[in-house]
């Protein structure tokens, strides 16, 4: 897009107090044993890393004032602005602008940043209860103050057992009727089990906390922006919350939220001038706006995977053997190539790769024909033909399905792959398919394993329930101690690594792209487009 | 007269009511549900229980079509399962959105295309003939789509930058208010269906201009001009009214792949969006009305046909 179409845009507001900084958010790291579930359920989204391969974020000064218009797909009339019900893309943008969780992993995935929390420690040294300290003074957008009935009301709306929400499924051990209020600012939480995982288990987009009485035709929060006007599938307006409890933040005025129905449409927007930023960038598309001057891509590696699942309790692939040799077929730096035109990095079948406890001393798996041919001999399963069901539910998955069925030829196995529409992939046989796929976001390790790899997991579709890493699960839980943990979490990821039911060939990269107009995005190693879609952090560069 | 019309009345009913039947069936047959294709990935039993209960979709199949059939029948298009909203009140702006973006095609796109098979004719086999018969071949060849995505390079995002890319309309403004949003979507339906009418035109005026009437008109010495439009064109049209009509149908549901190009917010995206959430009383609501201006533009046609052709105008009299 030439300068002149962009130029019309955002000059004006020069006269605007000139706030810079380079300003940190106001970290506050807590305490906890570090971890995180990252995003709950699915979004499209990416992972990232922060290497930002071809443009770093801009780092000029910012100004503020302005108007920035974000264009995003996967919505449509279903989209809701309700702080606990966020499903697309779309929606996530909208939560993580307008309301907050009591902590939360910032986009580089470094520690938990408390957020409306100060503090959320164990009591007494024990991972069975919590207490959680409310920062001082912060507003709702209608200006009353967060306290703890806010906290209370937030956390029982989430777990209600007659309309449970997304972030249920990640906190759903708490033990509701035992919160506790211990003054103002203070609420007490147990858990129906020891787990040092729930401060990134609470630390979710999801779990953002809403005053007493929310209700999302109103929707107030306290985030850096208030809600305006929404239309679902179309756009949603939110301006400048001017009580924000971060000083500077957010630099941008206004914020429009762009739904679009395909990335074409999207993309053309973008070089067209019609919106500022852009998540998910085809990576077909990426020297196309690198090659544009008054465009930026923003690449992060992230830890977001895609895996292969084998169910360990259903032939072939409850003899263990079969699930190694299936292992040993993947060509993974041919997968990264033909899959993700090389934006992503090799995986070696095991997932939370940012977590200080993650599995690194184990040799990285390469493919072996000949060793996986010999695995199957053992078990009895020369020339094995299997169906490998696959749907469109992440970019990139079909693609891979083909490419593991080429590759498996090698082995002398015959992989069918049976691609069917999204609907029937979540229909009556979702979680129960023999030999699928799935994508996930990047999270901590506990937290994954809360979510996939336990027999009480929501989305355990591997059925994965090994009596050992079950223990050993409920021990680390216990841990407060971070040392102590990772050792357990290190056998038991050793048991992933030598039986698990999943294949993750790699660690897919996200894209965003956006106008060099622009600055304060950071890669999002969090997966979470657009640097967690903190659209405080960005705004007009001079 | 008056028969034909009840008589055509009636049968257009009948088929809307054949149609609410056959789209209802189609739906029930999609995998999974409205609660499913919402929820999507994060179905676990408790939120997906929660949610049918929610949408009221436990209840059987018939009930769920009689409720919504006792509904149309007093005016009520029903309640949006993606939204909570009545469906009349998520669709009402994206109609007449919809509606004013083929009105504005058909309004240009018939006299051009009629105006241009007239000229084609009058030249027949000469090279402007020959050179524009090619062209609109080749534009009636291409998908809908290309020929948008075509417009959409040259005029917004890669040669000139002078059109938006998309159209987007603030939410609560209608196309109307944007008049700059709507220029690429009509052009491209304008592309897609000039050919077809220009090329019905231009071979039934070639047909005409070489009847003796039109033989006889210029033998007495009637001007060209007059022997053109006052006798050639009223009796070359009757063929170009009927795929008009085919045409403009064509559009209201055409339309739904130039809206998804530009990202034009008009029923289009409304039914992609409807169907893939297995909203069924929103893609009700929409096939209905596509049904609808299918009917009503034949019966317009039949109508027409029968006002420029004397011998079906007086056969009942």
């Amino acid at each position: 897009m030439s300068d002149e179409s962009m130029r019309d845009r955002r000059d004006h507001p020069l006269t605007r107090r000139e706030v810079l900084h380079g300003a940190l958010i106001g970290t506050a790291t807590l305490g906890a044993g570090g971890i995180l579930a990252a995003c709950g359920s699915s979004s499209g989204g990416g992972g990232s890393s922060a290497t930002a391969t071809g443009s770093a974020p801009t780092t000029g000064a910012i100004k503020a004032g302005g108007m920035l218009r974000v264009g995003a797909t996967g919505g449509g009339a279903k989209d809701t602005i309700d702080a606990h019900l966020p499903t697309a893309d779309t929606d996530i943008m909208r939560v993580w602008n307008l309301y907050e969780p009591l902590a939360v992993r910032p986009p580089d995935f470094g520690p938990l940043q408390m957020m409306l929390a100060e503090s959320l420690e164990p009591e007494n040294g024990s991972s069975k209860t919590w207490i959680v300290k409310l920062r001082s003074g912060v507003q709702f957008h209608n200006g009353k103050t967060v306290t703890a009935d806010d906290v209370i009301f937030s956390l029982n709306r989430i777990l209600d057992p007659k309309d449970p929400k997304v972030g249920a499924t990640s906190i759903g051990y708490i033990d509701a009727p035992g919160l506790k209020k211990i003054d103002s600012l203070t609420v007490r939480i147990p858990l129906k089990f020891a787990n040092a995982a729930f401060p990134d288990d609470i630390g979710q987009y999801f779990n953002g906390i809403v005053p007493v009485g929310y209700d999302p035709k109103n929707p107030v929060g306290t985030g850096a922006f208030k809600y305006q006007s929404f239309a679902p599938g179309q756009q949603s307006v939110f301006v400048k919350n001017p009580n924000y409890w971060q000083t500077g933040r957010p630099y941008v005025d206004q914020l429009t939220i762009i739904d679009f129905p395909d990335s074409t449409a999207r993309v053309n927007a973008l070089l067209g001038g019609q919106v500022d930023a852009i998540d998910n960038l085809p990576t077909g598309q990426i020297a196309q706006i690198q090659g544009n001057s008054s465009l930026k891509v923003l690449i992060a590696q992230t830890g977001e995977w895609q895996p292969f699942t084998m169910r360990v309790d259903s032939p072939p692939f409850n003899d263990v053997r079969v699930r190694q040799a299936f292992r040993l077929i993947v060509d993974r730096k041919q997968m990264v190539e033909q899959v993700l035109s090389g934006q992503g990095r090799i995986a070696n079948d095991l997932y939370s790769p940012f977590d200080p406890a993650y599995l690194n001393t184990v040799p990285q798996r390469a493919q072996d024909l000949e060793q996986a041919k010999s695995l199957l001999k053992q078990a009895g399963h020369e020339g094995l033909t299997v169906q490998l069901t696959t749907a469109d539910v992440f970019q990139g998955v079909v693609a891979a399905a083909q490419v593991f069925a080429q590759q498996a030829t090698g082995a002398g196995v015959k992989v069918n792959v049976n691609k069917i529409d999204t609907g029937t992939f979540y229909g009556a046989n979702y979680l129960k398919w023999t030999f699928a796929q799935d994508f996930w976001a990047t999270r901590e390790y506990l937290p994954q394993v809360a979510q996939g790899s336990l027999p009480s997991s929501p989305f355990n579709e591997t059925h994965w329930a090994d009596p050992a890493f079950i223990k050993l699960i409920g021990e680390a839980r216990a841990t407060v101690d971070d040392t102590k943990r990772k050792q357990i979490l290190q056998e038991a990821q050793m048991l992933e690594y030598d039986k698990g039911g999943y294949i993750i060939p790699y660690f897919s990269n996200q894209i965003d792209a956006y106008s060099a107009k622009l600055g304060g995005f950071i890669p999002p190693r969090s997966g979470f487009p657009l640097g967690n879609y903190w659209f405080k952090n960005v705004g007009f560069v001079s | 007269m008056g028969k034909f019309l009840i008589r055509r009345t009636l049968l257009g009913l009948l088929t809307l009511f054949l149609v609410s039947v056959v789209v209802f069936v189609a739906t029930q047959a999609l995998p999974g549900n409205a609660a499913r294709a919402i929820l999507g990935r994060d179905a676990t039993p408790q939120r997906l229980a929660a949610l049918t209960e929610q949408l009221h979709l436990n209840r059987s199949v018939f009930d769920q079509y009689t409720h919504w059939l006792s509904g149309i029948l007093t005016g009520n298009l029903g309640t949006s399962a993606a939204t909570q909203e009545p469906v009349s009140q998520l669709l009402s702006g994206r109609i007449l959105d919809s509606a004013f973006l083929v009105l504005v095609a058909a309004v240009i796109a018939i006299p051009l295309s009629i105006g241009f098979g007239v000229w084609m004719a009058m030249r027949r086999d000469k090279a402007v003939d020959v050179v524009g018969s090619t062209i609109s071949l080749i534009f009636a060849a291409l998908p809908e789509f290309v020929i948008g995505i075509i417009l959409a390079l040259v005029f917004a995002t890669q040669v000139f930058h002078v059109l938006p890319a998309v159209s987007l309309i603030p939410p609560g403004d209608h196309a109307w208010q944007h008049p700059n949003v709507v220029i690429l979507p009509a052009a491209t339906l304008i592309l897609a269906v000039t050919p077809y009418i220009s090329r019905i035109m231009r071979g039934s005026m070639i047909e005409v201009l070489e009847s003796d009437y039109v033989t006889m008109a210029r033998l007495k010495g009637l001007p060209e001009r007059t022997v053109i439009w006052r006798h050639a064109v009223p009796n070359a049209i009757v063929p170009a009214i009927q795929v008009s009509a085919l045409q403009l149908a064509w559009m209201a549901g055409g339309v739904v792949v130039v809206e998804f190009v530009f990202s034009y917010p008009g029923v289009g995206a409304a039914l992609v969006d409807a169907v893939g959430n297995r909203d069924v009383p929103t893609v009700q609501a929409l096939v209905l009305i596509i049904a609808a201006v299918y009917v009503v533009l034949n019966v317009l046609a039949d109508l027409a046909t029968i006002m420029v052709t004397p011998r079906l105008r007086t056969a009942g009299q």
